[in-house]
């Protein structure tokens, strides 16, 4: 009993977390970054083996939490200087990436080093990973985690709204009234790589990517208007959270796997029943348009 | 109205999947020992030494590769409901290890390989700190799996304590006749040859133990790859000293394993793929390949029958 509120709370916790920050990505075209940091992290659990010589966990979440600033800084100073936003994520991935995996090989052939063991979460394991204190239990460290992440997204949206929401949509303007944008630009890098690399570690590669994209598309075909948009992104990312772990009791399958797909099911919904961009409503009033014209 | 709706679904979502989790059917066979283990080549330790007094369950079944290991929802309850969990644990089980490391305040986790002697253990020379985690290839090694199983159900169970000694003293036994078995094989191939050309270094105890020069073409990470000066290194070492079979394994793709035969062949020299071993994973339940002995016999044989 207790052990699946803990999941489920987990699970909603990644929902919101990666939801909110992952709106702000969709926006600004970004959101393959996710992605991209899920592969480079393999650099920093390397680094940090040299560094420890140990297979422990914290020195590992250090050193990934590390090469993410670093990845999301890199994209972003790329795509400041002129390169294609997409193609700098391209850039700064595989070149991280591979070499990650060359100074893999410099650490020899017996050692099992690899990011889903070192790094990767698994939220059905969540309810045992508990935080201690000198003997004491305070529940789960993932939600701690996540709860710290959440905190701190939650505080800088709304301590940066505005600069945000402008930086966002009209930078143009935004740098005419005196906006710090690069500024603006790595406090969000930041508060996405904190959220991805703590997300990771908790529950695993494939739902954050997933939470970091799926919602914030979702709920852009939703509403047009930015605050909504962030706070439907939670929205569908805790559904999609709560109806994953239904279905993963339901047929006894991987929890993470099915949360990650209900998110493509809830954006499939979107895509075909939103009232302003939904497919079907477009019909509909193409239809309505067509009886007019006659 | 919207946000009304949807909080109200979410109550109702939370308040279901909930109650689905409090009707919790009792086990049948209360008395058993309810005992999980990571990798089956554990488990089939755990159903000889305990025998009829313990429920069994492996979450990663005989034919799944511990690397590529996804838990499903199920086996949440599974661990929950366990009265006591064996894994192999030197990093095996990855995150997993550190989890159970934490069970262990609400029930005995054991890792079972960690009760051999470090100076059994193999580590790499480049990372001396880092033992690797395949001990179940050498017999010799996996004795000592066998007596921290019997010594923690023991522990657990001590009424049952002249059953659990008895039934592991003839799992010794067992163990102890496989050993000659193997190494009976082993002779039958010429010292030269004993060279085991295979896909991923997890045979590197069983060289150790059975005088065989273990060739990976792949690290133990899955994540590292292989380069051409090793492919070149494997087909000259064939070439030179006329190996006759290389392996491919139940877990791991034959397509690196066959880049080796395309290069020897190049080479002017025949070499056929001798077969698939069972590295990570075993075979699949019920059949003789599902379990440790059947496991090892075959590839102990497939080894021998191809390089003799």
């Amino acid at each position: 009993m207790s052990y699946t509120f803990w999941i489920i709370l987990t699970g909603c916790l990644v929902g919101l977390t990666c939801g909110i920050a992952g709106s702000l990505l969709v926006l600004r075209k970004m959101s393959m970054i996710a992605d991209a940091i899920s592969h480079t992290v393999l650099l920093g659990i390397v680094g940090a083996f040299f560094v420890t010589q140990s297979l422990n966990g914290i020195p590992m979440l250090i050193g990934a939490a590390v090469v993410g600033l670093l990845t999301a800084y890199l994209v972003e100073l790329l795509s400041n200087s002129g390169v294609q936003s997409d193609a700098s994520i391209g850039v700064v991935f595989t070149s991280l990436f591979a070499l990650g995996v060359v100074l893999i090989s410099f650490i020899g052939d017996q050692v099992h080093l690899d990011t889903k063991h070192a790094l990767m979460g698994e939220i059905a394991f969540v309810p045992w990973d508990t935080l201690q204190i000198n003997g004491e239990s305070y529940g789960p460290v993932a939600v701690w985690m996540l709860g710290f992440s959440l905190l701190f997204n939650i505080l800088l949206i709304t301590l940066f709204y505005k600069q945000i929401k402008m930086s966002t949509f009209d930078p143009q303007f935004a740098a005419l009234v005196g906006i710090p944008l690069t500024f603006i630009h790595y406090l969000l890098m930041t508060m996405v790589s904190f959220s991805t690399v703590a997300s990771f570690n908790s529950v695993g590669a494939i739902l954050v990517v997933a939470m970091l994209i799926v919602p914030g598309a979702t709920a852009y075909l939703l509403s047009d208007r930015f605050l909504h948009v962030i706070i439907l992104s939670g929205a569908v990312g805790v559904l999609s959270a709560l109806l994953g772990y239904l279905c993963a009791s339901f047929f006894n399958v991987s929890i993470a796997g099915s949360m990650a797909t209900m998110t493509g099911v809830l954006f499939s919904l979107a895509f075909l029943f939103s009232p302003k961009h939904g497919i079907v409503f477009k019909k509909i009033n193409s239809g309505y348009e067509a009886i007019k014209v006659k | 109205m919207i946000r009304k709706g949807l909080s109200m679904l979410l109550a109702i979502m939370v308040f279901i999947s909930l109650a689905a989790c409090t009707n919790k059917d009792v086990s049948k066979d209360g008395k058993k020992i309810k005992v999980v283990t990571t990798i089956a080549q554990i488990a089939d330790i755990v159903k000889n030494v305990g025998g009829e007094h313990v429920n069994v369950i492996s979450l990663m079944g005989p034919g799944t590769d511990p690397h590529l290991y996804n838990a499903v929802q199920g086996d949440i309850k599974k661990l929950n409901d366990a009265d006591v969990i064996f894994y192999n644990g030197l990093h095996l089980e990855g995150q997993m290890g550190e989890i159970f490391e934490k069970m262990q305040e609400q029930k005995p986790t054991i890792p079972v390989a960690e009760n051999i002697p470090d100076k059994y253990l193999l580590s790499d020379p480049s990372s001396p700190s880092i033992p690797d985690p395949h001990v179940w290839f050498d017999i010799s090694n996996w004795k000592y799996a066998v007596e921290s199983v019997r010594d923690n159900l023991i522990a657990l169970d001590e009424a049952n304590k002249n059953s659990y000694t008895k039934n592991a003293a003839n799992y010794l036994t067992e163990l102890s006749e496989l050993n000659d078995y193997v190494k009976k094989r082993t002779k039958e191939i010429s010292e030269e040859s004993r060279v085991l050309v295979t896909a991923h270094d997890a045979f590197n105890y069983f060289g150790e133990a059975y005088g065989y020069e273990v060739v990976g073409l792949q690290g133990l990470s899955t994540e590292s790859e292989y380069s051409v000066s090793d492919v070149q290194h494997i087909v000259d070492i064939l070439v030179d000293r006329d190996i006759k079979g290389v392996f491919v394994e139940s877990s791991v793709s034959e397509r690196s394993i066959k880049a080796v035969v395309e290069g020897a062949k190049e080479a002017g020299h025949e070499v056929s793929i001798g077969g698939e071993l069972y590295s990570d994973a075993m075979g699949e339940e019920g059949t003789e390949e599902g379990t440790y002995f059947g496991m090892f016999k075959h590839n102990v044989d497939t080894i021998v029958d191809s390089l003799k």
